[in-house]
This record gives C-alpha cells, structure tokens and sequence, in this order.
C-alpha cells in the first residue's frame, strides 16, 4: 500500500500544553509545503485555531451524532485535503473510544491514509497512562511524541518508555519577546509577513518556526519510508 | 462430522426483533466459516428473505411439504447451521409440527443439536411461552434474548414473576442485545443488506458503519459468551452418553 495522504491528530488528556499551538504549526507546515489543509478543531468555546487560520479550520464536536458524521466520515474523505485535528483536552477520551469502536486506524489504513497521533509529553501519571491506553486501542497508528520546551528540558522518556532511539519532535523554546506577535491572531507562519514590521523579529521567528518545520518534514517522511518498506516486503 | 444445528427464533409476540436476532446470528456463523442457512416462515413474503436472499427460503409452516423441506435437507446441504424465524404466535404451532414429524426427537436424542431463541418482549405477557416451549425442546439449549436494539419502553419486568418462568428452565442463558444507534440502525434498514455487509461497505457513512460494527461486536460477543460455536460443533456427546449406559 502506498500512503495516498494524512490525518494528524494533536493531543494530550492535559489542557495549556500547547496543543493548539502545535497544530498551527503543522497547518502552517502543509500549507507551506502546497498542500491543501482542512483543520478541525475540537476546542469547547473558544476557537483560537479559526482566528489563527480562518481559511483552513471548522469548528468541529462529537457530542452528537451528526457532529460525529460531520467530522469521521469528512476526516477519511478522498478530497485530497490533509487533515488535522486539533483534539481539545476534554473530548480527548471520547474522541478515542469513538475511534477505537468505529474501528477508525483499520479504516484509515485500508484507504491509505496514515494516521499519525502527535502527543504531547508531560510528566503527569493519567498523560502516560493515556499515552499507552491510545497507542494499544489505535495499533495502525503512528505515535509521534512531542516535547514543548518551555516546560524544561526534560522529555520524560524515561515514563513513556521511549527508547533512546525513539524520535521525540521538539518545540524550541521561543523567546519571550517574539511570543507576542505569535500569539497575537491573524498570524501565519506560512504567510509570514514581519508583524512587527521589523526584519530582526521576522528572521527570528522564521528561524524558530523551521526548526519544527524540519522536524514534521522528517516525521512525514519517516512514516513514508516504513510504507515503502513494509510495500516490498522488506 | 460435526451434526447439523437448527436455531429457532420465536417470540409469542410481534415487533419483538426476532429477525434483528436471526440476522446477527446468520452474520455471526458467516463470520466463524460456519456457512448457514435460513427458513423465513413470514409467508409469502419474508423480512428475512429480503436481507439474505442467498440463503434463505420462505416457508408455509401450515404445509406439511413445506415442514419436511427443513428435515429433508438438514442432512443433504453444506449448510451446518439452520435458522428458523418463526412468525409471532406460530412458536408453539411450529414445534407441534416439528415434534409430530419427529423432529424434536433427533435433537433429544443428539442426532441433531436443537437450540431454541426466545426473544422477549418489554411484557410479562410473553414468558407464558416459555413453559410451551421448554417442555418440546428440553432445557438444555434454551436461551432467553432480551433484545434492547431499539429500546423505547424498558424491559417491565417483576423479578419475582421472572424468577419464577426461569426456575422451569434451569439451563436456560440469557443473552443481551444491546441498543444500535437510531439512524445507523435505519441505514441498515434502508440498504437492505447483511449487517456484516453494511460495516464493510465504504459507500455508507464511515461513523454509522462504525456504530453498526461497534453495535455487532457486543452482539458476538454474547454468542461467543454461551458458546454457541461450541455448541454446534460439538460431536454426538449424548450419543455417546447413551451408547455407554
């Protein structure tokens, strides 16, 4: 099987980790790369992913079943959109137990589509429990952990029981001066255009802004090269 | 050899989901590499048909050649499992048949295994039945479905009145089916189709064939809980039984 296209879903069981600035990121990072995306975002309430990027982000529950059609059977669509799921805190483990009895990670791999679960690390108990509870119920996915920095530096592998091999995607730690204009929406880093006006502040952030980049470059091409190689047999 | 099994789906009262049971169960053998085989007695026109036009056959249970159809082929097809969706109210007049061509006495004497559905409805109406029928078929596979499938009104049952209609039988099982999404379940309805069917089926919505596969999974899992495929493939143990004593 040949990989034919993604759907990322960004999450933790903790709220204030950084999920929703993550899954800017990777929206930014397809977008850059040409792709067309389509962002849901499961936040209740506030909808920070739609006032970064108003575009490419809907509004998405699955605290009904129409909300659920709305976003299961949009996510395994065919359309040629790469999808990403900003996954909120609270329906966390509603989202999982729905994917785990719809049979969600057999249908997305026999339709070729990777399923890739980028997840952020902390060092709580129920993040590591729910870590292994999602890696055992959604086997054809692909984990992908992700250290925020400036929570430390410490990636908890040790809790995780990642090995010293295992990849661990890193947020760098943006200094604290840029964090304004990052967070201020609109604000793209796909269409980056020196929000402060100033050409220091803008290489800075473009700086920061590829160190993730490259990161989910060599995620995507991770998962491809294991398709390849379990496509011939090797 | 494994001996042939017939499974009769009878409930005294309509609108209980009879063929909603005998459908997961013709899923559920498919599904085990157990190829079954049904008889819908919705004469002329069966619900059953309609879902498995492959395997089922619609039959009179008036008409004596219609009768021994059943008993005639048990032996003859590939078929290792019959299922027999018996019409409301035609429980008791069925195995009267089945008793009289003698039927009922290959399953007491092992030769067939004979195992009796009874689906309950929301009334305690219903469990009159079961002193009916336990006395053709014996206690030893009897199981008592409470379906939940489209739950409007909960099961009315006094404990103490279902106690008593469940000492007779002590073998008895109970099996659940639990509740099937409205919609998904009116999907279903509307393709036509096997459940099994409808879960691989990309065509339909990925989150109703998730709740129908999800819904289904329980479902097997209760046949899987009374070992049903035990049950059919287990060898003559009885005539083995009586040979020795």
């Amino acid at each position: 099987m040949l990989l034919r296209n993604s759907i990322t879903i960004v999450a933790s069981p903790r709220p204030r980790v950084g999920k929703t600035l993550l899954a800017r990121l990777l929206t930014d990072f397809h977008l850059r790369e040409g792709r067309s995306v389509a962002a849901f975002d499961l936040n209740v309430g506030n909808a920070t992913l739609a006032q970064f990027l108003p575009e490419h982000v809907t509004q998405s529950t699955i605290n009904d079943l129409k909300g659920q059609m709305a976003l299961f059977d949009r996510l395994i669509a065919d359309d040629g959109a790469t999808k990403i799921v900003d996954l909120g805190h609270a329906p966390f483990e509603p989202f999982f137990t729905l994917a785990h009895q719809f049979g969600f990670a057999g249908e997305t791999h026999s339709r070729g589509i990777a399923l890739v679960i980028l997840y952020l690390l902390t060092p709580d108990h129920t993040s590591v429990e729910a870590y292994r509870s999602v890696s055992s119920r959604l086997p054809e996915a692909v984990m992908a952990p992700v250290h925020n920095e400036i929570f430390g530096v410490s990636q908890h592998r040790g809790r995780y029981g990642l090995t010293i091999n295992a990849i661990v995607i890193r947020i760098p730690l943006l200094a604290p001066a840029m964090r304004k204009y990052v967070e201020t929406p609109p604000f793209s880093f796909a269409e980056l255009q020196s929000p402060g006006g100033d050409v220091d502040i803008d290489i800075e952030l473009q700086h920061w802004f590829r160190q993730t980049y490259l990161q989910f470059r060599e995620l995507y091409l991770r998962i491809l090269l294991t398709d390849l190689k379990s496509s011939i047999g090797f | 050899m494994a001996k042939p099994a017939v499974f009769l789906i009878g409930a005294d009262k309509g609108g209980v989901g009879k063929t909603t049971v005998a459908r997961t169960l013709l899923d559920y053998f498919g599904a085990r590499h157990v190829l079954p085989r049904a008889f819908d007695t919705e004469s002329p026109r069966g619900t059953l048909k309609r879902f498995y036009p492959d395997v089922t056959e619609v039959m009179d249970v008036t008409s004596a050649s219609d009768q021994m159809k059943i008993f005639d082929t048990l032996n003859s097809v590939d078929a290792k499992v019959t299922v027999i969706d018996v019409r409301a109210g035609e429980l008791s007049f069925i195995l009267q048949a089945l008793s009289d061509i003698g039927f009922l006495e290959l399953g007491r004497t092992g030769q067939i295994t004979l195992a009796m559905f009874h689906i309950l409805g929301p009334s305690i109406a219903s469990l009159e039945e079961i002193a009916e029928t336990a006395r053709f078929v014996g206690d030893a596979n009897y199981f008592l479905v409470k379906n939940h499938i489209n739950e409007t009104s909960f099961f009315e049952w006094d404990p103490e009145t279902y106690k008593s209609y469940f000492k007779r039988i002590k073998d008895a099982q109970e099996i659940n089916i639990p509740k099937l999404n409205e919609m998904a379940c009116e999907q279903v309805e509307l393709a036509g189709v096997p459940y099994v069917s409808f879960v691989d089926n990309k065509k339909y919505s990925f989150v109703l064939r998730g709740y129908v596969r999800h819904w289904l999974g329980q479902v097997w899992r209760e046949f899987d809980r009374v070992k049903l495929v035990e049950l059919i493939s287990q060898k003559s143990e009885r005539n083995i039984r009586q040979a020795a004593s």
